[in-house]
């Protein structure tokens, strides 16, 4: 299922008659192909592109041979090819495709630049290393699914990964960082970037493995004061599209919370309480989450929900608004957000700069509790992203009363709950902007508010509903898409969040409104590659050895050594202990072969972060190629069909019927009929995608996509 | 959006097809003026002059790299081509509208493939020939040639999309066992003997009748000299005759009366059986509103077909076919046969298949040409030359037979070019070479077909060849139509509600719909899902029906893709509907048999199906491979069921109903 060709073509250099193919050939992969051949399918598909195109007054972006299948992107003169094997599915030849360009463009900037000022050798050099990566490290299931490098997650221990997504927030709050990922030897630990941007970041030329310099990038050195050592900051360009949800939701840790699948399925709606857990700080500061509850539950009935969110921009603002109000200028006090009586405690002390001792605390932790904690502070800071496309009802009602008494029950939390889980998310250009943040003034908020204290707000002030959550969502998990919870939570927290009038409003005004965010998250994805609109940014990035952070900021970040500074010295130590523990947790051998005996294949792929859980070993044995076929079947159909959620498939003849009809002496036998799942020797191959159904909440399914299928991957 | 053409190596067309919204791009696109004038040689051009660059690049990536395009597709899948070669021929099909995927355009390019096979016989084998019959260098001839497989192809895409026999490719009988038995003692007695016995028939020898009731068969008789009809063949039968008398919704539309009435003949549209200018099925079809092409221009066409065939009774004038026979165990494939046409009553057709006395030449000429593609595949790989191919038993045989063949036929030039081969090949003293030996085959070949092409063609009953007299058709349809006078109301209407759902309601809850098929005898059973806006069906006709329409017809996609791919069973839930799909295996008592792993099939095979390339006898005959004593029984059936029943009930229903079905269909047809 690999690849037989990669190349990208000028057409521009090829407009004359004499104008020999090869001077518009800028790179081809494997560059042992002999010359000719080049030219023969630069020539030839360069020319049918033109005609078809010319025909069907659409871009060509597809050709098939019978033994070879080409995706094509054409980008003004310049036509980038990628030549696949017929196995692989066409929307994964075409995916794949987009990814390659988006990660050049990336690094590179528009293709058209990047080749007029560079050196083509240069350029090549970097394809080849960068290629060889690509297909060194992709399996023929990550090829069909296109899906990120994860970290195998039942691997680790939780709370490393709390950890990691910890100090990529503690990151967040330096001046000029947007977002960031923490990957362990080039796969995936943790996350905030949506999945186009994380798998820039994954492909990073220079990454962990190979130090080699980045291909076509001028590492930017130049520019700033020394760079603490091993850290590394250079120029790269993302789109109009990311760009904005980076803003837009700075805080969003679109993927890879380390969250296993089970918990990242927990009902969103049992989110709030968990999200509660900050009321750790409360109790260091009773008077501002009293003033929180109150607000929230002097909230006016809300306004139907269904206009609340058409306009996401100003409720975003609100929201915004009062994450700064709660939490932006008491750092301290957030970090120590999470739960777990250890952790918190250890957190709380000084959070910057304590992550070496808090890890002593992590053995005090069991793992369940941790991963509660680990889920809330990584969830909580979820903005909206979206409404959910079905949320449940009971926290729809919820949201109305959320002086509600029973905020124990897991099926209805208060929502104050889930607000409080909403917290900390702030807008870093925002505070840069503003330059002191108390002039978000939280205290004043709080003040004018704080005098009434929720009338009936246990949840508030107990922490007695977390542990319930906390199992609870462990066995509703199953049921639930991944993609809904996250939905859900904004959901939640979106009625709240209106009725806040008063200061928040202002400093949340100032967030770039009438940006629909679903809509931004399928751009990010489906269309990385166009070369106009890039924006700059900066990349940070910073190895410890088999462990990289990689951080988005603003392109302000390189000249402000004082903001490298911080960041690096608030991260290098946590840093040091994440490495430390994870080589220690981590078997030696990632790719290690699954067991021998498996006694069934299966492929779990969770469609919104785009990773991919699977038991298949590194060398697919001939059932395993039968398996990962049916896989690319269902995988197309399933994004082709967007009603489709259950698909079972089998070689063997299901319909088993062994009565002779016409025999009379046997008439009444019934036949004996085998479902497929029940066929011993042929495994039927199965796969659902759950739709997440149950949504009488109107508004959130109108605002949503169809983005909440996410579970697939059943084998039976 | 839609368009199909066929093209040499060197893009010259040899057919196309299109319909008005690709007509009218192209005309945008080449500009009002250039189109002025004639219309047809200009469309020709311009399609000529658009994809020359992708058939020469096809053709030279075929070269370089042993390996051609077989798809294309546009962002979003706007546009979709789907190019297949066949021989030297290039098909080519294009989609601009979403309505049609991959395999449904290659299904089509194969079906028509299927249909030149069918109307040129071996012909097709030698590319020069084929040329010639697909482009005559007469421009007149060239439109009648062209405006008829554009018919064909209309029709078989509105059957297609209408008709669930022609979805699922299998032959639809009506279901009435008595007055089946009926019509097969009519069509035995009053037409096959009659014909066989009378005098005036001049050579001619009647084979095969049946009766069908607008697409469906009412009953079917084979003389026992006949060897069986493939049902591949005979859906391709069905197919010319909706064309030449097209009985679906179209014809209804006109009328005020329900259908659900006890229609009376009125109802129907009726051509007059006799000729006449207005009179020909094509032309009342236009009028009815699916358009082919331009309605002039067909009527033209069916003029100039009178002129060249003077007095022949214009549509139901006999046609040459060629089908699918074995001779004495002898598989001998697109034996000429004689195809003529009898319609009883408007949407009642008979149709009688003859054979005349020169079949043998053309089973001897198959197995000529036969052995002689083989050599020319050795020769072309390279693997015999010189002394290997001498010695070779093939050669032997070959030598002996042609030898034999040019003694009875003589024929100078197919004399000479046999001797110039033998020179190459056998003499010792001046051995050819390879690829002057492979150019003597050609030639040989060359000859040959155009032997089979003066004899079947040329010579055929719509040229002037011989065929039964007229009166003696005149007598046969008349004798049926006394015999079914009084069934005629009835059969049309039970046409439309074949099998009816709610029978099937009270065993089977939840059941919305079903498709059983007989892949042995390609025959297929369904309630009816009425197609048109005037019939209704037990899901009326708005738009529930059409609902339902489209889940079936997107199941039949699904399942053929995952057949294609090896996977016999296919259960999916899609909104509120479970669709499942299930092929298994039998043998002659109903015992399933142990199935085996179906062969995956690359993207650009040909689709899974029966009109073109015959995918299911080639899965018979594969699986029986491995039951050698068994006669093999293979079964499909499609069901739809509604998503609150429970996975298990769902298979214990479709077995239960397999098993139902199975043996209601055990009930012969003879």
């Amino acid at each position: 299922m690999g690849w037989s060709y990669f190349f990208l073509y000028d057409g521009s250099k090829v407009k004359g008659e004499g104008d020999p193919t090869r001077a518009g050939i800028c790179y081809f992969y494997p560059s042992q192909t002999l010359l000719d051949q080049q030219e023969l399918l630069c020539g030839q598909i360069a020319g049918v592109v033109h005609c078809i195109s010319d025909i069907s007054g659409s871009p060509l972006t597809f050709v098939r041979l019978r033994k070879l299948k080409f995706a094509i992107k054409v980008d003004g003169d310049y036509l980038w090819v990628l030549g696949c094997a017929v196995e692989l599915p066409d929307g994964s030849c075409k995916q794949l495709l987009d990814q390659l360009i988006g990660v050049f463009t990336f690094y590179n900037g528009p293709v058209s630049l990047a080749y007029e000022s560079g050196s083509r050798e240069e350029l090549s050099a970097g394809w080849d290393t960068f290629i060889e990566q690509i297909l060194s490290n992709t399996s023929d299931l990550h090829r069909i699914f296109n899906s990120l490098w994860n970290l195998d997650r039942t691997k680790v221990e939780p709370l490393l990964l709390l950890k990691a997504a910890l100090i990529l927030q503690t990151c967040q709050r330096s001046r000029h960082v947007l977002a960031g990922c923490i990957l362990y030897k080039g796969l995936i630990v943790s996350t905030q970037l949506p999945p186009s941007l994380t798998a820039k970041v994954l492909f990073h030329p220079a990454a962990p493995r190979d130090q080699e310099p980045p291909p076509g990038g001028d590492a930017l050195q130049e520019g700033g004061a020394a760079l603490p050592p091993d850290v590394q900051i250079r120029p790269v360009f993302v789109t109009e599209g990311e760009a904005v949800s980076l803003h837009e939701f700075p805080r969003e840790p679109v993927t890879s919370t380390p969250a296993s699948a089970a918990r990242l399925q927990e009902p969103s709606a049992l989110r709030p309480p968990k999200g509660w857990s900050t009321p750790a700080p409360k109790e260091n500061n009773p008077g501002h989450t009293e003033a929180m509850a109150w607000e929230l539950a002097t909230t006016p009935e809300p306004t139907s929900p269904n206009t609340v969110w058409p306009d996401g921009s100003g409720e975003n603002g609100h929201w915004y608004g009062r994450d700064w109000e709660s939490v932006g200028p008491a750092k301290p006090r957030h970090s120590a957000r999470g739960r777990g009586p250890g952790l918190s405690r250890a957190l709380v002390k000084e959070p910057g700069l304590s992550w070496g001792k808090e890890e002593l605390d992590l053995s005090e932790i069991h793992i369940p509790e941790a991963q509660e904690t680990e889920t809330s502070s990584g969830y909580s800071d979820f903005p909206c992203v979206r409404a959910p496309e079905g949320a449940d009802p009971g926290c729809e009602e919820s949201g109305s009363d959320s002086g509600s008494p029973e905020p124990k029950s897991p099926k209805a939390p208060p929502v104050g709950t889930a607000i409080g889980g909403l917290l900390p998310p702030s807008a870093p250009e925002m505070l840069v902007q503003n330059g002191a943040q108390e002039r978000l003034g939280h205290l004043s908020g709080d003040s004018s508010q704080a005098p009434v204290p929720g009338e009936d707000h246990p949840p508030a002030r107990t922490s007695g509903p977390l542990p319930a959550c906390c199992s609870d969502s462990g066995q509703t998990g199953t049921e639930l898409p991944v993609g809904g919870q996250r939905e859900e939570q904004c959901d939640d927290g979106g009625p709240e969040s209106r009725p806040g009038p008063g200061p928040e409003c202002d400093s949340g005004s100032a967030d770039p409104p009438g940006n629909s965010p679903s809509a931004d998250r399928t751009n990010s994805r489906s269309a990385p590659t166009s070369s106009v609109g890039l924006v700059r940014m900066n990349l940070y990035t910073h190895c410890v050895k088999g462990l990289v952070l990689s951080l988005l900021a603003e392109e302000p970040l390189l000249g402000d050594g004082a903001a490298i500074e911080e960041v690096y010295h608030g991260s290098l130590a946590s840093l040091n202990g994440l490495e430390v523990h994870l080589q220690e947790t981590l078997p030696q051998d990632q790719a290690a072969p699954a067991p021998p005996g498996r006694a069934y294949s299966f492929t779990h792929y969770d469609r919104i972060q785009n990773v991919l859980t699977a038991n298949l070993p590194q060398v697919a044995t001939a059932q395993d190629r039968r398996f990962l076929q049916a896989v690319s079947l269902m995988h197309s159909d399933f994004a082709q069909l967007p009603t489709l959620y259950e698909v079972t498939v089998s070689e063997s003849c299901a319909l088993m019927i062994e009565t002779p009809r016409l025999l009379p002496s046997l008439p009444g036998t019934p036949p004996r009929l085998c479902t497929p799942a029940a066929t011993p020797s042929r495994r039927p191959t199965s796969s659902s995608w759950r739709r997440w159904r149950g949504a009488p909440a109107s508004r959130v399914r109108r605002t949503v996509p169809s983005a909440s299928r996410a579970r697939p991957g059943r084998s039976c | 959006m839609k368009c199909v053409l066929v093209a040499t190596e060197g893009a010259e067309v040899l057919f196309y097809w299109m319909d008005k919204e690709f007509e009218e791009s192209l005309r945008l696109k080449f500009g009002q003026s250039e189109c002025e004038g004639a219309g047809l040689p200009t469309l020709e051009d311009q399609l000529s002059t658009l994809l020359a660059p992708v058939i020469i690049s096809s053709m030279t990536m075929l070269e370089k790299l042993s390996d051609t395009y077989t798809c294309f597709s546009t962002e979003n899948g706007n546009y979709l081509y789907v190019l297949h070669l066949f021989g030297e021929c290039l098909f080519i099909a294009i989609n601009g509208d979403h309505t049609e995927g991959e395999g449904d355009l290659r299904q089509k390019l194969c079906v028509l493939k299927y249909l030149f096979e069918v109307h040129f016989g071996l012909v097709t084998v030698d590319g020069q020939l084929i040329r010639k019959e697909l482009r005559p260098p007469d421009l007149e001839q060239r439109v009648q040639v062209w405006e008829h497989f554009q018919s064909l192809l209309w029709t078989y895409s509105r059957l297609r999309e209408q008709e669930q026999c022609f979805a699922v490719e299998a032959v639809e009988r009506l279901i009435h066992p008595q007055l089946c038995k009926l019509c097969i003692e009519a069509l035995e007695r009053h037409v096959i003997q009659a014909i066989n016995a009378s005098p005036k028939r001049a050579g001619e020898e009647a084979l095969h009748a049946f009766l069908l009731v607008h697409s469906k068969l009412l009953a079917f008789y084979s003389s026992h000299s006949a060897s069986s009809l493939r049902p591949a063949d005979l859906l391709a039968l069905i197919l010319l005759v909706q064309d030449l008398y097209p009985s679906e919704s179209t014809a209804e539309d006109n009328d005020t009366q329900e259908t659900d009435s006890f229609s009376p003949a009125e109802e129907y549209f009726t051509p007059a059986p006799s000729p006449g200018e207005q009179s020909s099925g094509s032309t009342v079809w236009l009028e009815e509103g699916t358009p082919p092409t331009d309605a002039s221009q067909v009527q033209v066409a069916e003029d100039t077909l009178q002129t060249l065939v003077p007095r022949s009774p214009g549509p139901s004038s006999p046609r040459r076919i060629f089908l699918d026979t074995s001779v004495k165990e002898n598989y001998c494939p697109m034996v000429p046969h004689t195809m003529y046409c009898l319609p009883l009553w408007p949407g009642i057709n008979m149709v009688v298949l003859t054979k005349g006395p020169n079949t043998p030449l053309a089973l001897v000429l198959y197995q000529l040409l036969d052995g002689f593609s083989l050599l020319e595949k050795k020769l072309k790989e390279g693997q015999e030359v010189g002394s290997t191919l001498r010695s070779h038993p093939l050669m032997g045989d070959l030598r002996q037979r042609m030898d034999k063949f040019i003694k009875s036929r003589g024929g100078q030039e197919l004399q000479s070019t046999w001797l110039e081969f033998k020179t190459k090949a056998f003499s010792r003293s001046e051995p050819g070479s390879s690829w002057e030996l492979l150019q003597a085959c050609r030639r040989v070949k060359r000859q040959l077909c155009t032997i089979y092409r003066l004899s079947f063609l040329a010579a055929a009953p719509g040229r002037g060849g011989p065929h039964l007299p007229q009166h003696l058709q005149d007598r046969v349809q008349t004798l049926m139509q006394e015999k079914l006078t009084d069934w005629k109301d009835f059969l049309l209407v039970k046409s439309r509600r074949n099998v009816t759902m709610v029978s099937y309601l009270e065993d089977f809850p939840g059941l919305v719909h079903f498709i059983y098929v007989d892949r042995t005898t390609g025959q297929m059973v369904a309630p009816s899902l009425s197609s048109s806006e005037r019939t209704s069906s037990e899901l009326g006709r708005g738009p529930l029906a059409t609902f339902v329409r489209t889940k079936v017809w997107a199941l039949i996609r699904l399942a053929r893709r995952y057949l294609q791919k090896g996977y016999t069973t296919l259960l999916f839930r899609e909104g509120d509907f479970y669709c499942s799909y299930f092929l298994w295996f039998e043998n002659e008592m109903g015992y399933k048999l142990q199935i085996i792993d179906v062969p995956v099939l690359s993207d650009d095979a040909a689709p899974v199906g029966m009109l073109g390339g015959d995918y299911y006898r080639k899965l018979l005959r594969y699986y029986s491979k491995g039951h050698p004593a068994e006669a093999v029984r293979c079964h499909e059936l499609l069901a739809l069921h509604l998503s609150v029943i429970p996975v298990d009930m769902l298979v214990q229903q479709a077995g239960e109903l397999a098993r139902r079905l199975g043996e209601a269909s055990h009930v012969p047809l003879l």
